[in-house]
């Protein structure tokens, strides 16, 4: 895992878990910069992850900037089959992505913290399930990040929430011995 | 693994349950059949669409609002047609112009380049569509702000009253998402299935309807299009089969509207 300079670390707990979680080729962390206008990935973990932290991109660009601007969960299974794919950005990473998911994280106030991306997931089915999971995710880490704002010396929460998932992976991936993460 | 919340999972497999609809006579054929949303006003509350995507097919009109800190109410509005910034209102445009092809196509463009204000911008979207009598409004989108619970909720009872439908997308998040949340509009989530009129109805609301929303080939930016699924993609379904009803019986208020797509379910039996 990766996470930017300044970042809890504790973010990239919560990215290698939900990487895990989805059995994905890489999952990240963006957040929202105080004029709301970019978009700063700042925790990364699998394909990818060294060269997309620190990058920026405008909240009006790509799957995750959309997931930012309508607040709503969005997955594609193709995204380069999308004009506006940031592929430059992807092939920065070395990792082009076939599909994307990702969720918006909102503060308790609604505001939109940052977006949660996970690309190419292992999903056995077509439904809202990975949706409906990755966006419950995505608001548990907002609220944990919330309730510890940029506080490096308070983790706990948010290393608890990855870990608990990690756990929950881990056992529940023991219990399918022909499933690899 | 506990079910999804409430809000979010009404639609899962093997959890739709019967529901008692009102006696009419063959209600799809009714209510769909021979419609082409002739006549009907349609306003895509979104980021934009792009009049000139070959699945749009041109537009009636369009306004934006965007943010002016210096403007009285935190934002301005500017009249005519305008770009799609990301392309999510081409593909709910699109969706709506292939179901009902007549229907006439507002876009009021609420999201920008950025996302300070976004509850204000939904605001004065739907209290524009309201104000220029448009029929229905698609909002694939939603502001989880508790602030914006009231000035929300109001406009929402206006839009009922004044027989604007609002059709919302549910939210994959959770706790609560606003309009969608209000008994006042048709709230929508997204279910597998290539039937594009597939609709059902869900017996344990705040989300009441389930339509085409998984894997939909959907059209985008830049006069593409792409494979995607969300919430976001089902609404624009359900609006333009509201859009067709409106076009064959427009005396249809928004109330009517609802009892006949409950109706028209696929779960639905005739009471």
């Amino acid at each position: 895992m990766t996470t930017g300079p300044g970042v809890d670390p504790s973010l990239g707990r919560c990215v290698e878990a939900t990487r895990g979680l989805f059995g994905a080729a890489a999952c990240s962390i963006a957040l929202v910069d105080d004029d709301g206008a970019t978009l700063e990935f700042v925790a990364s973990d699998g394909a990818g992850a060294e060269e997309i932290v620190g990058v920026t991109i405008p909240v009006s660009r790509g799957i995750a900037g959309w997931a930012a601007m309508s607040g709503q969960p969005i997955a594609v299974r193709d995204v380069q089959a999308d004009a506006r794919f940031a592929r430059d950005v992807a092939e920065s990473t070395h990792y082009v992505p076939t599909a994307i998911y990702a969720a918006p994280m909102l503060d308790p106030e609604g505001e939109v913290l940052g977006v949660l991306s996970v690309l190419d997931p292992v999903v056995d089915e077509s439904s809202d399930w990975t949706l409906n999971v990755l966006g419950t995710i995505a608001g548990l880490i907002a609220m944990v990040m919330h309730a510890t704002p940029g506080s490096p010396a308070e983790p706990q929460p948010l290393a608890q929430l990855g870990s608990d998932v990690l756990r929950l992976v881990a056992s529940w991936q023991a219990g399918e011995p022909g499933r690899s993460g | 693994m506990t079910a999804t919340p409430a809000w979010s999972g009404a639609f899962d497999r093997g959890s739709l349950e019967q529901v008692v609809g009102l006696p009419i006579e063959d209600v799809r054929e009714w209510a769909f059949g021979g419609a082409t949303g002739a006549g009907v006003k349609v306003a895509v509350v979104d980021s934009g669409v792009d009049a000139e995507h070959p699945r749009v097919g041109g537009i009636a009109g369009g306004v934006a609002f965007e943010l002016d800190p210096s403007a009285e109410l935190g934002y301005v509005e500017r009249d005519g047609l305008h770009e799609d910034l990301v392309g999510h209102g081409t593909a709910c445009a699109a969706i709506i112009r292939a179901l009902a092809p007549e229907a006439e196509i507002h876009s009021v463009r609420v999201l920008g380049a950025n996302l300070k204000g976004r509850g204000a911008l939904l605001h004065a979207g739907v209290a524009w569509s309201v104000e220029h009598g448009m029929h229905v409004a698609n909002l694939s989108l939603s502001s989880k702000s508790d602030a914006m619970f009231g000035p929300l909720h109001e406009i929402a009872d206006d839009a009922y009253f004044a027989g604007t439908v609002l059709v919302c997308a549910a939210n994959n998040l959770p706790g609560p998402t606003y309009p969608s949340q209000y008994a006042s509009v048709i709230s929508v989530a997204a279910r597998p299935g290539d039937e594009e009129l597939a609709l059902a109805y869900n017996a344990h609301p705040p989300v009441e309807f389930g339509a085409r929303g998984i894997d939909v080939d959907v059209a985008w930016a830049d006069r593409g299009s792409i494979t995607a699924t969300g919430n976001s993609f089902a609404a624009p379904h359900v609006s333009a089969m509201v859009a067709l009803m409106r076009s064959k019986h427009p005396w249809l208020t928004p109330l009517q509207a609802k009892a006949v797509l409950q109706a028209a379910s696929s779960n639905s039996v005739r009471g």
